[in-house]
């Protein structure tokens, strides 16, 4: 694991070195958008196993969109439930499963939408205690595998903006090795087909 | 000669997108370390003009570092600046008891960090 991540370390210096050559001033004003979703993208690149998948999920949904609460389901299609897979910061007997069938807002989902709260902390996206801020579907070869809920933001944090919408996109698109066991991992093309 | 500064954070994530921001918008030449006592260790060896520290780590966590910095002969006068996920009074004074010189909450706004960084390193 130590090698894997020194290499990883090592490839990232060098991708910035890349990046930081193409300077425009222009583009300042989105910086703090660039750099998250890049750093988001490179993590889930190299992610290496489920576990460093899992962690990759918390670390973007912590420390570049500013939650500390969430949690990842499974999608069985079959009974039209949700079961929780993993979580973070929240009680995880609070949340073992998900009524696909009397929430609208997770069907919507399972079709391949990622749903926001909009900025209305009075609306709540499931009908839970915490107050739910997006709800993202994992998608792997155009099927929904996985959802990620994401629960209250930080205080600090009023609401999404522009730059965590993307990084929404970026682990519905490629967040999918966190949950596909290695025999079937994602090849390059499929784990970036919302991209 | 360009002004050094150290990153910690367990968080590569977090290592990638703080580099990619000085890197894009400072003169500032980067160093990474992944908790505390990496933290001490490079501090030492690079002695780098400004230390920009998650708090939240293994092995030593952010305010322990801060600290054993400030015992420290050779690190003592480096400005610290604490990553915070929290901004609560009493959370940020415990910061400041360990010896921090400043503090800037996650998540992290370029802006934010840039402008926190000239005004200790200068542009």
């Amino acid at each position: 694991m130590a090698v894997v991540m020194k290499g990883f370390m090592e490839l990232m210096h060098e991708l910035i070195e890349k990046l930081a050559a193409q300077q425009d001033p222009g583009i300042s004003e989105s910086l703090t958008a660039r750099a998250k979703i890049y750093a988001a993208r490179i993590r889930l690149q190299h992610v290496v196993d489920q576990a460093d998948g899992l962690d990759a999920i918390r670390e973007i949904a912590a420390n570049l969109i500013g939650c500390e609460q969430l949690a990842v389901y499974k999608v069985d299609h079959s009974a039209a439930a949700l079961w929780l897979y993993w979580s973070f910061g929240i009680d995880p007997n609070q949340y073992a499963v998900l009524d696909a069938v009397k929430n609208p807002n997770l069907k919507e989902v399972l079709t391949g939408s990622i749903v926001f709260a909009a900025g209305d902390r009075s609306r709540n996206l499931l009908a839970v205690e915490d107050h739910v801020s997006a709800i993202v579907p994992i998608i792997v070869s155009d099927a929904v595998v996985a959802v990620i809920v994401l629960f209250r933001l930080l205080p600090q944090k009023t609401a999404f903006d522009v730059a965590d919408r993307e990084l929404c996109r970026v682990l519905s698109g490629s967040a999918g090795r966190a949950i596909t066991p290695p025999a079937t991992k994602l090849t390059k093309g499929n784990s970036s087909a919302r991209e | 000669m360009a002004k050094k500064v150290l990153l910690v954070d367990d968080s590569t994530t977090t290592l990638m997108m703080e580099e990619m921001i000085l890197k894009q918008n400072t003169n500032y030449e980067c160093f990474t370390a992944k908790d505390g006592v990496d933290a001490i260790t490079c501090a030492v060896e690079h002695s780098p003009d400004l230390v920009l520290m998650d708090v939240v780590m293994p092995r030593l966590n952010g305010f322990e570092a801060c600290k054993h910095m400030r015992a420290h002969s050779e690190l003592s006068r480096i400005p610290i600046i604490l990553v915070t996920t929290r901004g609560e009074e009493d959370y940020v004074a415990t910061g400041f008891q360990s010896g921090c010189n400043d503090y800037i909450t996650k998540p992290i706004n370029s802006r934010e960090l840039v402008t926190l960084l000239h005004s200790y390193l200068g542009e």
